[in-house]
């Protein structure tokens, strides 16, 4: 590589970091926004977009409520009733919720179809729904509970969940860390053509094929994992062996351009489901403590049929919105990784850097959850 | 391509920026009353707080207690209004103290034990009452009590009469209230705030705290 392609390959590279460490910075400060309490902080008034939004949920949240009275006496009402759960739904989901941060980080990170991020968005809403209606049907209903027993399950569940999160987070670290390795050397091994690089590497690789060999047999569980592994090691020795043919091309690092490693459309086969079905217990398993309350509320009323179709209607809303999120994270997934494979190694450097901060990022959200520092939704106070 | 790849980049990080940084919005409203108790040396103890909940949390809050003829009686009631008050503890009571303009860090004693809930059950609104004393009682010229959420997950908001009561106040004593702006919620969209304030979520419900203050001077 000569001096100015170097420098031309520098530039090409730290633009998109700088543009993917802007995205990553603001998945992350939407999920710490609901963080509550700063010491002696005193922000400004809260107008403009942000209170605007918040005007808007309260208002619909106040009209659930109302209609709910309502369709008491009036049958009209319901309609009114589902339109406005509806609309609720779309923006309580632009509100609070890890969700959001969670599945576009995680699609961020893994090789998904537009299909399937959306997919991903609809069956945790509707897992969303599900959780808080059999809360509160079990807890109201069944057992005659008080709203303390289900904050008690709400945040059993919430415990649950977040500890999923930081597991879903650490598996993608360590997977997409692996390539992300690969990536780095890749590069080295360009500004740094002297064969004692290679035969270094060739003897890594040779390493890692032994550690698998020894490591995964025994673990028949971790099927998922050992293909993973074994898959990257691969790509790495494969690189290696057809470096000198292939001097400027990146096949090697590139996982999707390798045949060994699965296309976005074999993902979303039967194998590719299991993975995403833990986001979607992680993500959805905590209900939304709006609709438990409006829940109650329909209950108290002698409504509970009606309150159970608001919320399921809340629930297709706030599959809109995060699916939206959703797309737009699949997106620009998709966008860098026809980019990456036009430029040099070090697009793939970029791509790799942004899974790994997304899987990071997955499992700092998850920790902070579960350690208090990131708030999530209250369920008043009990 | 490579500048198409930024600027997909920055519209999503725009985007999950601004709908990210909506917050919580209220879940529970709240109509408050405050009574500011005096002792005879003309200083204030405490702060007696009257909050009544909205009809949907009320009906959430008493879930599966007991009614006794048609209401919720201050005994079946007890337990509950326990647990509210000790899990107001780790919300500061929602209320702050400003003495001379300065802010006083843990102002509050644990509420006194007189504290109790009441149910009206035409209104089917849940009302809870408690007293919090001053660690020390303030004889100043100004004294300023703020009542919000930070996480605004509660909307106060102050009643629409007589909202604060000077109990046994010396008589040069004047109070002023100043309530949220725009009902509690501004109506209009700016963009230009909106940049502004894009990083002010964090304790956001503080810019919806309804201040209360008295002056004796």
């Amino acid at each position: 590589m000569s001096a100015r392609n170097r420098v031309l390959g520098l530039c090409h590279c730290l633009l998109p970091t700088a543009a993917a460490v802007l995205l990553l910075t603001s998945v992350a400060g939407s999920a710490w926004a609901q963080f509550g309490t700063l010491g002696g902080m005193h922000p400004a008034p809260a107008t403009g977009i942000f209170g605007w939004l918040l005007a808007q949920q309260a208002f619909f949240y106040q009209a659930l409520a109302g209609l709910i009275r309502q369709a008491k006496s009036n049958g009209s009402a319901y309609w009114a009733l589902m339109g406005i759960s509806f609309v609720y739904g779309v923006f309580h989901a632009a509100g609070p919720g890890h969700g959001k941060a969670v599945i576009s980080s995680y699609l961020l990170a893994n090789e998904e179809t537009w299909r399937r991020g959306v997919t991903l968005s609809f069956a945790s809403a509707v897992l969303q729904s599900l959780t808080a209606i059999t809360i509160v049907a079990v807890a109201a209903v069944l057992i005659g509970g008080t709203a303390q027993l289900m904050g008690n399950a709400v945040r059993t569940i919430e415990t649950a969940s977040y500890l999923l999160i930081i597991i879903i987070g650490a598996r993608m670290l360590w997977v997409k860390g692996k390539s992300f390795r690969a990536a780095v050397r890749k590069i080295r091994e360009e500004f740094d053509p002297v064969p004692t690089a290679a035969a270094a590497n060739e003897a890594q690789c040779h390493h890692e094929h032994l550690h698998v060999g020894h490591s995964h047999p025994g673990h028949s569980s971790a099927a998922h994992d050992k293909h993973d592994h074994d898959e990257n090691v691969h790509a790495d020795c494969t690189a290696q062996a057809h470096h000198h043919a292939h001097e400027d091309e990146e096949e090697g690092i590139l996982p999707w351009a390798h045949a060994h490693s699965p296309e976005p459309e074999q993902l979303a086969g039967p194998g590719g489901w299991q993975r995403g079905f833990s986001a979607i217990i992680a993500v959805g398993m905590r209900p939304c403590s709006g609709a438990i309350i409006v829940l109650v509320f329909a209950l108290a009323q002698g409504l509970f049929w009606a309150g159970i179709a608001s919320t399921f209607v809340m629930g297709l809303g706030t599959a809109i919105t995060v699916g939206s999120i959703a797309s737009l994270a699949v997106g620009a997934k998709s966008l860098a990784k026809r980019i990456a494979t036009t430029r040099s190694g070090y697009g793939a450097l970029v791509l790799r850097g942004l899974e790994v901060g997304a899987a990071c990022l997955v499992m700092l959200v998850g920790i902070g959850l579960l350690t208090g520092y990131l708030a999530s939704e209250r369920m008043g106070f009990f | 391509m490579l500048y198409r790849l930024i600027a997909v980049i920055l519209a999503v990080a725009g985007v999950v920026t601004a709908i990210g940084t909506a917050s919580a919005h209220p879940h529970v409203w709240v109509t408050m009353h405050s009574d500011f108790l005096y002792s005879p040396d003309g200083s204030v103890t405490a702060v007696r707080h009257t909050w009544t909940f909205d009809d949907m949390f009320s009906a959430f809050a008493t879930m599966g207690f007991p009614k006794t003829d048609g209401t919720f009686t201050r005994e079946t009631l007890q337990p509950l209004a326990t647990v509210n008050v000790d899990s107001l503890k780790d919300f500061d009571y929602f209320t702050y103290a400003k003495v001379d303009g300065k802010r006083v860090k843990d102002a509050f004693n644990e509420p006194t034990s007189d504290y109790w809930l009441d149910y009206d059950p035409k209104t089917t609104l849940l009302t809870l009452h408690f007293t919090l004393p001053f660690k020390v009682p303030v004889k100043a010229k100004s004294l300023q009590i703020e009542v919000y959420d930070p996480t605004f997950f509660i909307d106060f908001a102050m009643a629409k009469q007589d909202p604060v009561t000077l109990v046994g106040a010396p008589a040069q004593c004047a109070v002023a209230t100043e309530k949220p702006p725009d009902g509690n919620f501004p109506t209009t969209l700016r963009l230009d705030h909106a940049l502004v304030t894009s990083e002010a979520n964090i304790g956001m419900g503080a810019s919806f705290a309804n201040r209360i203050t008295v002056t004796c001077p």
